[in-house]
């Protein structure tokens, strides 16, 4: 029990959501573990993956719920949205039919969050530029249209898949700075732990009590 | 902190699934879909009732459909895992791994329901410890009365 229940002071919940084989699973491996899974057999209902990173100098547990893409398991995926801090939009660049799907996706991430919910879209499988089938420039586009952040990703290589995690974290805490992010809303998809001065404060003050009482 | 023993199903989200199960058994004719879509909510419930009914239709499922087995095999193991059957949730979890071994989302869950168990023994002996300091407190606090009397 070195470090206390909370060696972190905020949690975010993530949500990553796309078409069945564009990686999502790859993404969060690669993010949580640093590894590349090269044989991902299909997620079955959603899959849960946590790392504790730092931004600002406050280190901040993200909590992954990571979605099947396959569509049997898609109206009940629906309700991990609810209360999500950051969603990752995942497709394929070598498969243009899921860009295509990506505005069903947009459309359910923007009814089942809320207004401050970071959208970031991910373009993966970038390592494979000879089966390219999808253009980053009108990614881009669709992004600055919908108000999306976007980077074209690796969850192989691992280019660009930090980055995402990461801004996306950068971009809510900025939010809560901002106070655009309600801390107190259910739904917001934000907690914040009491920090670890805080605890030490509580501590003292028992002691402190406990010689008082003393007398 | 949520995972995926901890986390629960919005109360309106299980009461949609389940109208959609109760419409199909209504007029004899339960799709898997809706019965795996009822069952998955159920075993996020926060009261054991409703995860003991969501492991009955799973294991309905399992022995009639056999496509979603896969499916079935692992929220058998979570539904288990969270009523503290955690011999049955493992049992669950071995099954799976023989057909598909090296699964990360299954070893992953493996890891966390052992580590579960882990805990809650530490914690059977915290409480046995509360109990000793307990009966010590009493005793000392007996002791003391009858050092007053005297």
């Amino acid at each position: 029990m070195s470090a206390g229940p909370y060696n972190y002071s905020y949690i975010f919940k993530y949500i990553i959501i796309g078409d069945m084989g564009v990686g999502k699973s790859c993404l969060l491996h690669q993010f949580t573990e640093k590894k590349f899974m090269s044989d991902c057999p299909h997620t079955i209902g959603v899959e849960f993956g946590t790392r504790i990173i730092e931004v600002a100098g406050q280190k901040i547990k993200l909590q992954i719920w990571d979605t099947a893409g396959q569509e049997r398991f898609r109206a009940v995926t629906r309700s991990y949205y609810r209360g999500a801090a950051g969603a990752l939009m995942v497709y394929d660049i070598t498969r243009r039919s899921t860009y295509n799907h990506l505005s069903s996706w947009l459309t359910d991430t923007r009814n089942l969050t809320n207004p401050s919910t970071v959208i970031f879209l991910i373009g993966n499988k970038c390592d494979l530029e000879g089966q390219r089938d999808v253009t980053y420039e009108e990614a881009k586009q669709f992004a600055d249209e919908n108000g999306l952040m976007f980077v074209e990703a690796s969850a192989k290589t691992g280019q660009n898949v930090e980055e995402a995690f990461l801004e996306t974290a950068r971009k809510i805490y900025q939010s809560i700075q901002d106070g655009r992010l309600d801390l107190n809303a259910a739904e917001s998809g934000v907690q914040h732990k009491p920090s670890q001065p805080g605890r030490n404060t509580l501590s003292n003050d028992q002691q402190f009590n406990k010689d008082n009482c003393a007398c | 902190m949520d995972d995926v023993l901890t986390e629960t199903v919005p109360a309106e989200e299980l009461k949609k699934f389940e109208k959609a199960y109760h419409e199909q058994l209504y007029k004899q004719d339960v799709t898997p879909k809706a019965q795996f879509e009822y069952a998955w909510c159920l075993v996020r419930s926060k009261y054991p009732a409703d995860i003991k009914k969501g492991i009955f239709l799973l294991q309905e499922l399992f022995r009639t459909h056999e496509e979603g087995q896969r499916d079935y095999l692992y929220y058998l193991a979570i539904g288990n895992a969270r009523i503290k059957q955690y011999t049955e949730a493992l049992k669950y979890v071995r099954s799976f791994l023989n057909i598909e071994p090296g699964n990360s989302q299954v070893i992953a869950l493996e890891t966390t329901i052992k580590a579960k168990m882990d805990k809650e023994g530490l914690m059977g002996m915290a409480v046995a410890g509360g109990v000793v300091l307990a009966i010590g407190a009493a005793v000392g606090l007996g002791i003391s009365i009858l050092n007053k009397k005297s």
